[in-house]
């Protein structure tokens, strides 16, 4: 009688405790938990189904996680993959439009860590997270994270893949360009790229070298004299930029202009190349090719 | 004896232009170097000659164009506030370099001329419209009141169709900000010589055209009881103000507080007539911004810093020195 | 017969939105000196101005003989000087350079100050007693000081008509009596003076009186008559009352 008894009580507890795992919602066990780069962690109780992303290059980190479908909404400036130019816009990255956002009911939005409409958004309700890529390492860093974010443990695979892309990149070039000394122009002003900004380092890591050191910055504005001085074997500059750089005086005498060694590049080029984001290794492939094209050959 | 302490400080100022040509020809991308030291080196010497060389009397004449509108400006509008990019120069000319730096790829003939012209023709041609639509929408020189309020407006559209594009185009936002704050990073002979023909010829027309100026401070009747055709004439100096500060815009950009402190410079050293008073501040607009710019090119070699925030600095700076001491010693306040 | 120097036939006036002069027909003679008196908003000084040229107007004005709007603006300036009342921001200028102005209609463009344009300065400085300090600059000057130098200035001129709007402004009562003997002085050397004065006692002394009310000529005749006298004091609506004190008429108001 007593074992009946047991059994059944020893039965309902079990029943209740397969119950209560089932149908409880996703509990301490399931929530997420992403520390963005403004050092705030922010709890998710589940991956987020509705991301808006007012940065373009978190834009394309959530596309290469192959999680395009989850973006409701994005900034003026997000242009790639095409499919997100369909996507509902809600104004600059700096300064969306607050109830175009909430209008869109996200999980999570995504942005940079200048914007000031994260405290609004968050005064609202909205879960913000900050990340903001200014680096290779922070490519890296800020992939996982969102992967992690959005629960896809893809990250790591797609960073080898595009980590190996720039190695292959810099091995694509003919030991004879390895020393080309590239001048890249980012504005007029002219401001330069220099080895600490991004361009800068995939620079270095295709084995070339450049002309403005990182202790003048990332974007550092130069005496024109400098580059003259500098002497450059190769001028990286976006098309619209390259206006009137022959006559600017004593260029006209820059070897690399002389020989025409200039790699010219349009908008999206110039997008790819600028934004640190997972095209990093198109961008590379694009700057190998041109190095390649247009070194010296001794 | 006024005008031979005016004499003084004209031949003062020329002084300190040539030894600041000196200095600035010795600034290079990395710090001051001497103009001898080049000498060794053929491609610093072409370097000296090429570019350090017409930046910095280039930095100059676009000083003493300033100056000179600036002085015309106040004496035009009998505004001690008034300055040169007052009637909508400044901002026809940031319009102007933000169209052509968008139409750039949009067209290959707009790219042709674009290539060849460069943004200088953008800018001086943006500078020359702004002032034509501030004279359309005050219906004439005559009445100074509609003008100034005329370029106000001018001034606030033509802006906000700029912030219009740049926000359209953001890349394009370190180029303007170049533009907006100056520089003397692309000038060269070519440049200097142009700016100094325009400076030859503003200064000789309103030289002659100065006497309106004294006749005006006595007041519009009275100016025009004395038999000056008063239109005509501010039509001619209008016309001045324009091209001076077109010319400066182009090939510098937008330099601040130049054409504003000139003026005021002058004046707190020695009182005359206009026609000195224009040719002093010029005089004074170029030795301010040719020290501005060694300055900006001088301190953070080989970074330059926006030649306009030295100005300000300099400039306002010394203004300030200038209302201090005058309050103390009348013991205002 | 005395010659017309400034003839005024019909003019009507606007400022702003208003007439302010309606139909004036008025001969003002040449050699002698009128006061133009009359209450504020009178239209004094727009008459003036409208005889000097300086604002648009309906009707004709004939400047000794000329209608004034054919005549070259130069060759007007050298005829006829105009002193209004204080617009000046000059003050930058030495009352040397300020009287110097006055030299303008004779210049030719572009050149420097001739002998005769020296001493005509000179000759104007020293009658309003400003030569002393003309190296000074304007704006150092007190009220009555200024107002001295801009009188210089309209009589450096050298102009066979003087029209001057309130020409006493912060003169004190010396310096008031020299303004009376320099317009005796000129009257007698045959220059036409006009002057618009609400000093009424001062200008008694004129030769003859436009009285004017309202944007019209309500009379015009010699300073001494008792018709003048009854029209001034019927255009202040009888609050001024006008009495004989030695050889002079005072015009006082009426408690």
């Amino acid at each position: 009688m007593i074992l009946t008894t047991m059994r059944l009580s020893d039965g309902l507890v079990a029943l209740i405790a397969i119950l209560l795992s089932v149908c409880a919602p996703a509990g301490s066990a399931q929530a997420l938990q992403v520390t963005d780069d403004r050092g705030v962690t922010v709890t998710l109780p589940a991956p987020p189904l509705r991301v808006v992303s007012l940065l373009p290059s978190l834009t394309e980190l959530v596309c290469a996680l192959d999680q395009c479908q989850r973006l409701v909404g994005v900034d003026r400036y997000s242009n790639f993959p095409a499919s997100v130019r369909a996507l509902p816009q809600v104004g600059g990255g700096l300064d969306p439009s607050i109830e175009a956002v909430v209008a869109l009911k996200p999980d999570v939005v995504l942005m940079a860590t200048s914007s000031r409409a994260g405290e609004r958004l968050q005064a609202l309700g909205i879960k913000v997270v900050a990340l903001e890529p200014k680096t290779h390492a922070d490519v890296r860093r800020v992939l996982e994270k969102v992967g992690a974010l959005l629960g896809v443990d893809d990250a790591q695979r797609v960073w080898r893949v595009i980590d190996a892309g720039v190695s292959a990149a810099a091995q694509s070039l003919p030991p004879a360009a390895r020393n080309t000394r590239v001048y890249f122009e980012v504005n007029n002003g002219p401001y330069a790229a220099g080895e600490s900004s991004f361009i800068g380092e995939t620079l270095t890591r295709l084995g070339v070298k450049n002309i403005v050191p990182a202790k003048l910055g990332p974007f550092p504005k130069l005496n024109p004299e400098f580059v003259v001085r500098a002497n450059p074997d190769l001028v990286m500059v976006g098309d619209y930029n390259y206006v009137g750089m022959e006559q600017r005086p004593g260029w006209s005498g820059m070897r690399a202009l002389r020989e025409k060694r200039v790699c010219l590049f349009n908008r999206d080029e110039a997008d790819m190349l600028v934004r640190a984001g997972p095209r990093m290794a198109d961008g590379a492939r694009l700057m190998a090719r041109c190095i390649a094209d247009k070194a010296r050959t001794p | 004896m006024m005008n031979q302490r005016a004499s003084a400080i004209g031949l003062v100022l020329l002084l300190i232009a040539a030894v600041l040509a000196l200095v600035g020809a010795g600034v290079g991308s990395t710090g001051f170097e001497g103009v001898l030291h080049a000498m060794d080196e053929p491609v610093a010497l072409q370097i000296l000659w090429d570019i350090r060389l017409p930046r910095t009397l280039g930095a100059w004449v676009a000083g003493a164009l300033l100056g000179l509108a600036g002085a015309v400006a106040q004496g035009l509008f009998r505004n001690p506030l008034a300055d040169p990019y007052l009637l909508g120069s400044a901002s026809g000319a940031s319009l102007g370099v933000a169209l052509s730096l968008v139409l750039f790829g949009v067209s290959p003939f707009a790219t042709q001329w674009l290539l060849r012209l460069g943004l200088t023709a953008g800018a001086f041609a943006g500078a020359v419209a702004g002032v034509l639509l501030t004279l359309t929408l005050a219906r004439g020189v005559q009445h100074t009141l509609r003008l100034l309020l005329a370029g106000v407006i001018v001034g606030v559209v033509l802006g906000a169709a700029k912030e219009l594009i740049m926000l359209a185009r953001p890349d394009f936002l370190q180029s303007m900000q170049s533009f907006m704050l100056g520089s003397t990073g692309y000038v060269g002979w070519s440049a200097c010589n142009i700016m100094l023909g325009t400076w030859m010829l503003c200064m000789a027309v309103a030289w002659a055209l100065s006497p309106v100026l004294d006749g005006l401070a006595l007041g519009e009747a009275t100016a025009a009881s004395l038999g000056l055709p008063l239109a005509r004439l501010r039509r001619g100096l209008v016309a001045v103000l324009a091209l001076a500060t077109g010319t400066a815009v182009a090939q510098t950009g937008l330099v601040a507080f130049v054409g504003l402190a000139a003026p005021h410079l002058v004046r707190s050293v020695v009182k005359t007539s206009h026609g000195r008073l224009i040719l002093l501040s010029s005089l004074m607009g170029g030795a301010l911004l040719m020290a501005a710019d060694i300055l900006a090119r001088w301190v953070i070699a080989p970074q330059e810093l926006p030649v306009g925030v030295l100005t300000a600095v300099l400039g306002g700076g010394y203004l300030l020195w200038l209302m201090h001491r005058r309050v103390t010693a009348r013991g205002l306040l | 017969m005395t010659l017309v120097a400034l003839h005024a036939h019909s003019v009507r006036a606007i400022l702003g939105n208003s007439e302010v002069l309606h139909g004036v027909d008025l001969a003002l003679s040449q050699g002698r000196w009128t006061s133009i008196v009359g209450p504020n908003g009178a239209g004094k000084s727009t008459l003036l101005k409208v005889l000097a040229g300086l604002i648009p107007h309906s009707g004709t004005v004939t400047l000794l003989g000329q209608p004034l709007a054919s005549l070259p603006i130069r060759m007007r300036a050298q005829q006829l000087a105009w002193l209004g009342q204080n617009e000046s921001s000059a003050d930058d200028l030495t009352v040397f350079d300020v009287a110097m102005l006055g030299r303008l209609p004779h210049q030719p463009w572009l050149s420097s100050p001739s002998a005769a344009d020296h001493s005509a300065v000179e000759l104007a400085l020293r009658a309003t007693q400003a030569w002393d300090w003309r190296a000074r600059a304007l704006g150092q000057l007190s009220g009555g000081e200024r107002q001295r130098v801009l009188l210089a200035r309209a009589l450096a001129v050298q102009a066979k008509v003087l029209l001057m709007d309130e020409p006493l402004a912060n003169l004190d009562p010396p310096h008031q009596a020299d303004w009376l003997g320099i317009v005796q002085a000129l009257v007698e050397q045959g220059v036409t003076v006009v002057s618009v004065l609400h000093e009424v006692s001062m200008a008694l002394h004129a030769d003859s009186v436009v009285v004017m009310a309202e944007g019209r000529v309500q009379h015009h005749g010699a300073a001494h008559h008792p018709d003048t006298h009854v029209a001034v004091e019927a255009v202040f609506g009888g609050r001024l009352a006008i009495h004989s004190v030695g050889d002079q008429w005072v015009a006082l108001p009426r408690l």
